[in-house]
């Protein structure tokens, strides 16, 4: 692969031809955020929240799926990008349920990181939240889509590493959601124990059943007033 | 100046059953005339007509087709996309029950130009009534002998708007959900089933089979300096003479609208469907080209019995419902922007919700992923910009 020369930043790098944007910047010590991307798996670009800057470019293109080409010229922090950052996440925040403090990735929910880094606070606008019905007649995975964002990190997960094709995409704008079969719960008949999808959810979206122990088994605490 | 008939001059002529009528005025001259070059000539004619798409984003068509050809491939493809879903456009519509031989010139001459031997033409869902039509077009030039290069198959869509976009269009055709693609690669070097592919707007390629036979130079005699050729308007809302109007590109949008369509009061006009910009009664005079205004020719006129928050409202609701789904800042962006109207709408209004509706536009128009979320904010900033007072009265007042 012949070397190409780019500029990240005002700095002149060299990397390997076919590298993404977002590969080369990573090579290079310059950390740009993702969130629908993994490196195990094919490049999405739905979140857009590895948005860079291009010049010569009218719209911020995707870092995770852009190939660089000869002599382009890369902003990855400017004030634009961070802009369209803070506001991809506001909007994620605003339609998600922020019941962060109840969840099981509460502190190591990636969103909630991003939104850490990028110090976006409470959203200023309020929109539609999708709650969903919690899935857990599967033993093997709980699903919450109400705590999804949509990256489909699970979706191409479930085909790409463990070979099956279990989850799809169904509706359209707003009302998409991942779905197993017709729109089904997931259950113990289409997915077996695997599990491979619960380490890709950046979210508490997926996880494993959890067993209740005492605080949910001992007698029940009654307080009468 | 009057209407000039380019694109519609067989329309109401022919028998568009009958093929012998549409041979009879000059039909199919220009293919036979096109096969007898190489491709590459007939691709460097296109160019230099200055031909661009006419779908509403307005490449160049010549350097699409030059791009499909020179790139590598085993099997190349030709669609036509006629889909037509853009808000108040039904000029396809028209061309298609009038003229269907023309567009199945077109596409014979661009598979020959690109060296693609399949074509398809994707067919919007509710233009099921047209089917019958076109495919007795393709197997009427067939016996003729004129698609011996090229086999021309019709898909239908399943009624997503979004499908309009070409990619998401290709995915469709491909059997899988309709949903945008990233891009680069660009549909020429890596569309259809990962093969070189050009993707066409109806109206773009019946103007192929004409500048093939009358020159591009003839072409490029009309219109203004970076919008060639004429360009086929789609007229409804608050006229007396709603319609399928063809103007030669530079016209103004005074002459289509109150010469020809003979509106009256016009409060805004909205130019390019659902994400198309909105231009205020008294800026009429602005001229119909790509330089300026156009998208895919629809024009909605508004008289001042309307109230513009709806309409903006109604439209940001109608693109939240047809979002893909696919990319964060237009899924939840479209969400947030019609939960936002729809305050407005109700008079309940705030004034940061201005400041927010401007950032959410600006997110957008940046980082979306195809023409959709890019377009969406559109008719809100242009109404924001041209009737500021309508909002501001509608901002609560405690």
């Amino acid at each position: 692969m012949a070397e190409i020369t780019v500029t990240i930043n005002g700095r002149q790098v060299s990397a390997k031809e076919g590298m993404t944007i977002l590969e080369a910047a990573l090579e290079n010590g310059i950390d740009i955020p993702t969130l629908c991307h993994h490196q195990d798996l094919t490049p999405l670009g739905a979140c857009r929240i590895c948005v860079v800057e291009v010049e010569g470019s009218r719209t911020l293109v995707g870092s995770c799926h852009t190939p660089i080409t000869e002599g382009m010229v890369i902003h990855t922090h400017s004030d634009k990008v961070l802009a369209t950052r803070r506001m991809i996440v506001e909007l994620l925040l605003a339609s998600h349920c922020g019941s962060c403090f109840m969840c099981d990735k509460a502190n190591i929910c990636e969103l909630r990181k991003i939104a850490a880094d990028l110090e976006v606070g409470l959203p200023r606008f309020q929109m539609r939240k999708n709650y969903y019905p919690l899935e857990d007649i599967s033993p093997y995975v709980v699903r919450d889509l109400t705590k999804c964002i949509m990256c489909r990190r699970c979706a191409r997960a479930c085909s790409e590493v463990a070979g099956h094709n279990v989850f799809a995409i169904a509706y359209r704008g707003f009302d998409s959601k991942v779905v197993v079969d017709f729109d089904q719960p997931i259950d113990k008949e289409v997915c077996r124990d695997c599990g491979v999808c619960i380490s890709f959810c950046p979210t508490g979206a997926l996880g494993k059943p959890r067993e209740a122990k005492e605080e949910k088994r001992g007698k029940p605490l009654i307080i009468t007033s | 100046m009057p209407e000039k008939r380019v694109v519609l001059a067989n329309c109401g002529v022919i028998d568009p059953e009958d093929v012998a009528s549409y041979i009879e005025r000059d039909g199919f001259k220009a293919l036979k005339k096109a096969l007898k070059l190489p491709g590459e000539q007939v691709v460097e004619e296109i160019k230099a007509s200055g031909l661009r798409g006419r779908g509403g984003a307005g490449f160049p068509c010549g350097l699409k087709w030059d791009l499909a050809r020179k790139a590598q491939g085993d099997e190349k493809y030709v669609i036509c996309n006629a889909d037509e879903g853009e808000v108040g456009t039904f000029k396809d519509r028209y061309i298609l029950e009038n003229d269907p031989f023309s567009l199945v010139e077109g596409i014979a001459i661009a598979g020959h130009a690109t060296g693609a031997n399949k074509a398809y033409i994707y067919l919007r869902a509710e233009y099921h009534f047209l089917l019958d039509l076109l495919e007795k077009a393709i197997a009427q030039a067939k016996k003729k002998g004129f698609l011996k290069h090229l086999d021309i198959e019709i898909r239908q869509g399943a009624g997503a708007y979004v499908c309009g976009e070409e990619s998401a269009l290709m995915d469709s055709i491909e059997g899988k959900r309709g949903e945008v693609r990233y891009r680069p690669p660009f549909p020429p070097t890596k569309g259809l089933w990962g093969k070189p592919t050009i993707i066409n707007n109806v109206e773009t390629l019946m103007n192929i089979p004409r500048i093939v036979l009358k020159g591009a130079k003839w072409f490029g005699g009309m219109g203004t300096e970076r919008s060639k050729g004429t360009k086929v308007f789609s007229v409804s809302g608050d006229v007396a003479k709603p319609g399928v109007y063809e103007l030669v590109l530079g016209s103004s949008l005074k002459e289509l609208v109150e010469d020809l369509a003979l509106a009256k009061k016009v409060q805004a006009v909205q130019v390019g469907g659902a994400t198309g910009r909105i231009i205020p009664g008294d800026m009429l005079d602005t001229p119909l080209s790509f330089e300026t205004i156009l998208g895919a020719g629809a024009v909605t006129v508004f008289n001042e019995s309307r109230d513009m928050i709806d309409i903006v409202h109604r439209t940001l609701e109608f693109l939240a419902e047809e979002s893909c789904g696919k990319c964060a800042p237009c899924r939840e962006g479209t969400e947030a922007m019609a939960g936002i109207l729809e305050r407005f709408s109700k008079g309940e209004g705030l004034e940061k919700d201005i400041t927010v509706l401007g950032e959410l536009a600006d997110t957008m128009m940046l980082a979306s992923m195809c023409g959709l979320g890019q377009a969406a904010p559109i008719p809100v900033m242009d109404s924001l910009q041209h009737f500021r007072g309508a909002y501001d009265n509608r901002i609560r007042q405690s």
